[in-house]
């Protein structure tokens, strides 16, 4: 199917591209590299009057160290992390989770500030940029706002923006140098959105346990879910005992479920989750970024 | 309608084109250019029958407002010229790597991507790297060869090429 007609703006500055948010009111839309946004208008899911293109603002493409990590305009694309065009702070997560996303056709169009302003869960940004504690930098006419990227996402396509405000800038601190990281992304064919995904971040031993370590979880709720219970479970403990079967617990925990009420389907989901963050653990475990 | 003009250059040839604002380029290029290589599969970036060079990398022109080609330089298939473009489509005929050819022309234009980066892959990495664009015929064996025969053949030739100039010297 084909978009409902629309109005078209390709605006070349961030001043020219708020004043026609703004002139747009609620039935004005942003698209960045429309990856999401135009198979949604081709299914006539979003029928926006009228578009603000960020193709146009170069300023909007760039990507800078800063003294507590690094600052990337919102239309970054993926495949911009992926080969790392811009600076990483992160020790390879950023590049690594980049790589994963779609095909490479979708990397080279999708934006960082477009995957976080669509929210959707299963996407690699919003749990891994939720679990470094990024923010995103936000204008409209009415003044400039930053906004940390766990208060960003409130569930499946719903943020905290308002219909004339426009992501600039997503500001990511640095990883230590002692810091570790893994992620595992569980899909059935390369490219495919998650049905797992997983984010390990934290401190271990050489060859032992984890000291400290902070565990996100995408695509198992409306927005990416932190796992207290699981750290707790994971701090400590060496890692041949990690097995998935002595995750579930926990995990159901941190999602809510009723182990004893849960569903076959349920059940399924769990244990795809363990086995997720199980993998995420081990590749930070080998120091490797599988 | 909310008209829009855009110029680019597709193939070569540049245009300066006045159409609807939600045209994509995919639309463009097969009705108002008649640049009918690029297949419409899905229109929501899944199949890559529809995947276009713009400014030098592969995307879906399913997913590219026209608006947002302003200035670009676009090639399609149909103007997929050179020595790899040449490699591949004779590797393709000989490895029966299209049967229907509905994905043939996404297929040449991602993996001419591919066998230009002159970056050996094995058949598993080929795989992961065509990923995104889908056959329903062949079962994607002879494509994957094909590929890695084209991909061969131009790291061979610019070995080749390497070796002549060091005899000349
Ligand atoms: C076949 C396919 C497979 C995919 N697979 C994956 C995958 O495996 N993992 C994954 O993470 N993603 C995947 N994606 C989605 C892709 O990563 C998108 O690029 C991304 O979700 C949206 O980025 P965009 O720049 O294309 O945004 P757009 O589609 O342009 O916009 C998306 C939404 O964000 C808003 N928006 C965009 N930019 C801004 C801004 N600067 N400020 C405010 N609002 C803004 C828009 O108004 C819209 O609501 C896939 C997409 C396709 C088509
Ligand atoms: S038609 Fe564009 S990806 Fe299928
Ligand atoms: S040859 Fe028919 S879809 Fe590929």
């Amino acid at each position: 199917m084909k978009a409902p007609d629309f109005r078209y703006h390709r605006p070349t500055t961030v001043e020219e591209a708020i004043a026609l948010l703004a002139d747009a009111g609620d039935d004005g839309k942003v698209i960045a590299g429309g990856q999401s946004l135009v198979p949604i208008m081709n299914m006539r899911l979003a029928e926006p009057e009228t578009l603000v293109d960020l193709t146009g603002v170069d300023e909007l493409r760039t990507g800078s160290k800063t003294p507590s990590g690094a600052c990337y305009g919102a239309t970054t694309t993926h495949m911009m992390f992926e080969y790392e065009l811009v600076p990483d702070v992160t020790r390879g997560l950023l590049p690594h989770a980049a790589a994963g996303i779609g095909y490479p056709a979708i990397r080279n169009r999708g934006t960082v500030g477009g995957s976080l302003a669509h929210s959707d869960s299963s996407a690699e940004w919003p749990t891994v940029m939720a679990a470094l504690d990024a923010a995103v930098h936000v204008r409209s006419v009415r003044g400039a706002r930053t906004v940390p990227v766990r208060e960003l996402l409130l569930g499946f396509f719903t943020t905290a923006l308002e219909p004339d405000e426009l992501i600039t800038e997503v500001e990511v601190p640095g990883l230590a140098p002692t810091a570790r990281w893994g992620m595992y992304k569980m899909c059935r064919k390369p490219g495919e959105f998650a049905e797992s995904l997983a984010v390990a971040l934290g401190e271990a031993e050489p060859d032992g346990p984890w000291r400290e370590v902070e565990l996100w979880l995408g695509a198992a709720a409306d927005r990416p879910l932190r796992l207290n219970s699981t750290e707790e479970a994971v701090r400590g403990e060496a890692f041949a005992d990690l097995l998935p079967d002595r995750l579930v617990a926990p995990l159901a925990a941190d999602l809510g479920q009723d182990l004893s009420a849960i569903d076959p389907t349920g059940r399924h989901a769990l244990q795809l989750h363990a086995v997720t963050v199980q993998r995420a653990l081990q590749s930070a475990e080998r120091g490797d970024t599988a | 309608m909310n008209e829009i003009t855009v110029h680019l250059k597709v193939n070569g040839r540049p245009h300066t084109l006045r159409t609807a604002g939600r045209t994509t380029l995919a639309d463009l290029l097969r009705d108002q250019l008649g640049l009918t290589g690029l297949h419409l599969g899905c229109e929501q970036g899944v199949c890559g029958a529809c995947t276009v060079i713009v400014d030098g990398l592969p995307m879906r022109a399913c997913l590219t407002l026209a608006g947002a080609c302003e200035d670009s330089d676009v090639v399609t298939v149909e103007g997929l010229d050179g020595p790899d473009a040449d490699r591949l489509r004779d590797a393709f005929s000989r490895h029966g790597a299209l049967q229907c050819g509905f994905c043939t022309p996404g297929m040449l234009l991602s993996a001419h991507h591919l066998v230009r980066a002159r970056q050996p892959l094995d058949r598993e990495e080929v795989g992961v790297a065509l990923s995104g664009n889908i056959c329903r015929c062949t079962g994607y064996n002879g494509i994957v060869s094909a590929v890695r025969e084209a991909l061969e053949g131009g790291i061979a030739a610019e070995s080749a090429a390497v070796t002549t100039r060091n005899h000349e010297e």
